[in-house]
């Protein structure tokens, strides 16, 4: 894969990420608004809103672990030697990278189950498994970026975006 | 007995340590424990400590806990026959509506909740409608905001023209003095643990709803252990420690309607013969409902509901 | 092994893994899933793992958590900090150590938005700092006054760290935040107080500015009402009960972008930004929470808990030697890690112990938060410093910690204070 490639890809899954947060906002304010003013509830808003925070969250994992944006604790490695603390960020990243692929596998199963129960929301009676589908994808981008985080952090350490600036 | 391994049970119970239902099971465990000669031991886990209430179902099935006390209620289409017993004006009492669910329920759990081992169900002693407005018809509800106790009463208030509004329970106080709720469904002694009594004004006094639950438990759990083991499990249960373990819970929910009759501000009013007559009707499409969610599985709804409407009957347990 | 050498022996592998960099959500979910394994078979571990995964995240209660977050990154990246400084200036820049009163008044007023104390020591860093350091401010006192203004962030609602420690303990969210505003409002009084003092001690030490005309002063309260009032509204609807708190969340996001967009505050840029910076930030603390529970069940199923409770209400030093102690874990902890770290990691052992106490929990939460803050502030280490020091690169780690000392004095005044008067925490909650 070539460098521009992964760089659109991690665009695309943060530029997703950011646009569920924003439909959290809206279905949250548009629920208070309709009831406060015209007495009217919207029908699932209470199960969309927390379906969809559960996408933003898991797409914004993908996000965030490539980012190396979680909270960690930098005590012996901010005293370290440049290359120990590469040893280190090496290190980190296969420990996550293990347990964000053991996570997705595990939520896999979550799907399927919640697919096979017939597990409906709660007003419309509709199936709840596309959305949890939706925020699995989230987890499997995840999987994905830090696939290429540990790869570039090996091989090409230089393409790494620092920690909290854009991508491009 | 003396030869049988030693058991573990991690009983999960998503409720307070206060609650009546933590220290009746705390008893049922500790006769368990005497039963099988002190090689079934327990360790009871209150308040959420192994998970969800969500998810207390397929923490039994996956072997998270050993048994859980389950709310099949919880997730809508998941469990459609149990749910029968969600259908409004179904029972009048608690203990009779107990043994009446758990012996009508204990042969199809076998199919329905397959992949656990069923021990036993029982009923939420019948709650009613408290709220800020009085309510007397079935037309009342419309335009009212109502956090229903259950999934069948979510479809009653939609079917009525209101509005639900999800809540768990500690938050409803929140929600109806918020006024983002006009009214609840909930059991009578509640009323009081939940500071619900401070936010309400009307109660209708009729055992308008009940709710289901049953005590699950780990298939391999069960399967592991010995003839002599599982025959104390086997007899522990039973129709009559379903009835005995919800005793003191139910007793404690129907203090509650003495409680509240005799508490200044509060009005509990009777309903007419013929304002009944409203209510049973307007839930008639409920009982359809049931049968068409049940019939999706491939079960016969006519068959289970007269034998559902016999065991009811058998126990006295309905109107 | 005894569950209790288990338990043990997770805790070190925990640390270990912390120490060498893995997320400390996920070190906590590696070590809570292992430890709940070898305890309770493998196959029910991994279920445990979806399970928790998943009804974390689609929890409509922490939704709480992302809404706040994208309320104060759309007013933050409005422009606002610099305004809030620049109109708290015109008031109190004239006195003795005026910049240093307007740095911490425009920090209160900014963490009135955000929930972060770190992202208030980074945001007044690049906004503050400079300032100070035109007008001849020594490094060390410049620095410190922000180390100590940023904690406001995590004091004053919203709060991140208060609505985390609501979530894991089940206390009103709402109460919460209402707690924190008295003294928030204290703390910003006696870092005032301490400012004046420093000055009364030694006259010369900062040096004063031009006083502002009141027309300076119109025009910088023109910038900043828009903030204002949606601070009001959100908080106010709260505490009126118009609101739940994950919904005063979602109306102050909302009302944030609206505000924004009026004022032409908000291009295309600027909300990609917001949105970006809340998802992140939500993701890395939801990530701290999923590992947080499943640890929790590892140790539930260990029953250290109860232990450690038993252990510490049977040491015989009674409800306040107990809590002293509490409070003395936390400001060593503070040294290794961050404010939410600390609170996940310990809180699910903690709450019991101070519940059978007697302790209200509300009011534990304020002090808990009061004392983990102070953890980032003190020496030898501590994260709001090291915020600092990666914005301000000249200064020493020493200097600011130099800066910082006469604040982390009346810090432990008043948490003194409000150990001693529990009202001040409870008494708004107790109006709801
Ligand atoms: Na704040
Ligand atoms: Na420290």
């Amino acid at each position: 894969m070539n460098r521009s490639v992964m760089d659109r890809i991690i665009d695309t899954i943060e530029a997703i990420a950011a646009l569920f947060v924003g439909l959290v906002a809206a279905d949250i304010f548009l629920a208070v608004f309709l009831r406060r003013f015209f007495s009217v509830q919207i029908p699932d808003s209470y199960d969309f809103g927390r379906m969809l925070l559960g996408i933003l969250i898991f797409w914004g994992i993908a996000a965030t672990s490539y980012r190396g944006g979680h909270i960690t604790v930098d005590l012996v490695w901010a005293s370290a030697s440049r290359r120990w603390k590469r040893v280190i960020d090496v290190f980190a990243t296969l420990v996550l990278l293990f347990v964000v692929t053991v996570q997705t596998y595990t939520l896999f199963d979550k799907v399927r189950a919640t697919y096979q129960d017939n597990v409906l929301t709660y007003d419309l009676g509709l199936p709840t498994w596309p959305f949890f589908a939706v925020a699995w994808i989230g987890d499997v981008s995840a999987v994905v970026l830090i696939a290429i985080r540990t790869y570039r952090l090996i091989f090409h350490p230089e393409d790494l975006h620092p920690e909290g600036a854009p991508a491009r | 007995m003396a030869q049988d391994r030693p058991v573990d049970l991690k009983i999960s119970i998503w409720l307070p340590p206060a609650h009546p239902l933590v220290p009746s099971t705390k008893e049922w465990a500790a006769d368990i424990e005497k039963q099988s000669g002190g090689t079934i031991k327990s360790a009871i886990f209150p308040s959420e400590q192994l998970g969800k209430a969500f998810d207390h179902y397929d923490m039994a099935r996956d072997g998270i806990a050993d048994i859980t006390y389950v709310n099949p209620g919880y997730q809508p289409g998941r469990f459609p026959i149990i749910a029968v017993g969600q259908i409004p004006f179904t029972f009048a009492d608690a203990k009779k509506g107990t043994a009446a669910l758990d012996a009508w329920y204990r042969k199809l759990a076998a199919t329905e909740m397959k992949d656990t081992h069923f021990c036993l169900a029982f009923i939420l002693d019948p709650g009613t409608y408290h709220g800020r407005k009085k309510v007397t018809v079935p037309e009342d509800i419309k335009g009212m905001k109502i956090r229903p106790a259950q999934s069948t009463l979510g479809q009653m208030v939609t079917m009525l023209g209101g509005t639900n509004v999800q809540a768990s329970a500690p938050e409803a106080r929140d929600v109806l003095e918020r006024g983002v709720a006009d009214g609840i469904f909930f059991p009578w002694g509640s009323m009081f643990l939940f500071g619900l009594d401070k936010v309400t004004k009307y109660h209708m006094d009729v055992p308008l709803f009940s709710a289901v639950f049953t005590y699950s438990m780990n298939k391999a759990k069960y399967d592991a252990m010995s003839p002599a083991q599982k025959k104390v499990i086997d007899d522990h249960c039973t129709t009559e420690w379903a009835v005995k373990l919800t005793s003191p819970w139910h007793d404690f929910e129907e203090s509650g309607l003495p409680k509240m009759k005799a508490a200044a501000g509060h009005e509990v009013y009777p309903l007419t013969p013929d304002q009944l007559k409203q209510w049973k009707a307007s839930v008639e499409p409920l009982q359809k409902a049931w049968a068409e969610a049940v019939r999706k599985t491939g079960a016969d709804p006519d068959a289970l509901y007269k034998d559902f409407q016999a065991s009811v009957a058998k126990y006295q347990a309905g109107f | 092994m005894s569950p209790d050498g288990v338990a043990l022996l997770g805790f070190l592998v925990l640390f270990a893994l912390m120490l060498l960099r893995v997320p400390v959500g996920m070190a906590m979910g590696l070590v809570g899933v292992s430890g709940y394994a070898y305890l309770s078979g493998g196959a029910p571990s991994l279920k445990l793992v979806g399970q928790t995964s998943m009804r974390t995240v689609t929890d409509y209660q922490f939704g709480v958590i992302p809404m706040f977050l994208l309320m104060g990154a759309f007013v933050s990246n409005s422009g606002v900090s610099r305004e809030l400084f620049r109109a708290a200036n015109t008031f109190v820049g004239h006195r003795r150590g005026g910049l240093g009163l307007a740095t911490i008044v425009s920090c209160g007023a900014f963490a009135a938005i955000s929930g972060s104390s770190v992202a208030t020591a980074a945001t007044f860093s690049t906004v503050a700092y400079p300032e100070m350091r035109r007008y001849g401010y020594p490094q060390s006192f410049s620095t410190g006054v922000i180390a100590a203004g940023g904690t406001l962030g995590a004091m004053l609602p919203p709060s991140t760290v208060l609505a985390v420690y609501g979530l894991i303990t089940q206390q009103d969210i709402g109460k919460l935040f209402m707690a924190g505003i008295l003294p928030g409002l204290l703390a910003m009084t006696m870092y005032m107080a301490t400012i004046a003092l420093i000055c009364r001690v030694r006259p010369d030490f900062l040096p004063i500015v031009k006083k502002a005309s009141w027309a300076d002063r119109v025009e910088g309260l023109r910038d900043v009402w828009a903030p204002i009032v949606l601070f009001l509204f959100v908080i106010g609807g709260l505490y009126g009960g118009f609101f739940t708190p994950t919904e005063a969340g979602g109306v102050g996001a909302a009302g944030a972008f609206l505000l924004g967009l009026a004022r032409r505050r908000l291009g295309r840029a600027e909300i990609r930004a917001s949105l970006l910076q809340a998802t992140r930030t939500a993701a890395a603390v939801f990530t701290v929470l999923i590992g947080a529970l499943l640890f929790g069940y590892f140790l539930t199923i260990t029953q250290v808990p109860q232990k450690v409770t038993e252990f510490l209400t049977g040491l015989g030093i009674g409800a306040y030697g107990v809590l002293a102690l509490i409070m003395l874990m936390y400001l060593v902890l503070g040294c290794l890690m961050d404010a939410m770290a600390m609170i996940i990691l310990t809180v699910p052992i903690i709450f019991p112990v101070v519940t059978t106490l007697g302790f209200d929990p509300v009011w534990f939460g304020v002090i808990i938060v009061m004392t983990v803050e102070l953890g980032l502030i003190h020496p030898p280490v501590g994260m709001n410093v090291f915020v600092i020091k990666s914005v301000v690169q000249d200064v020493t780690f020493s200097s600011i910690f130099k800066g910082v000392l006469p604040f982390i004095a009346t810090d432990i005044l008043r948490l003194v204070v409000l150990i001693v008067f529990p009202i001040i925490a409870l008494w708004l909650p107790s109006r709801m």
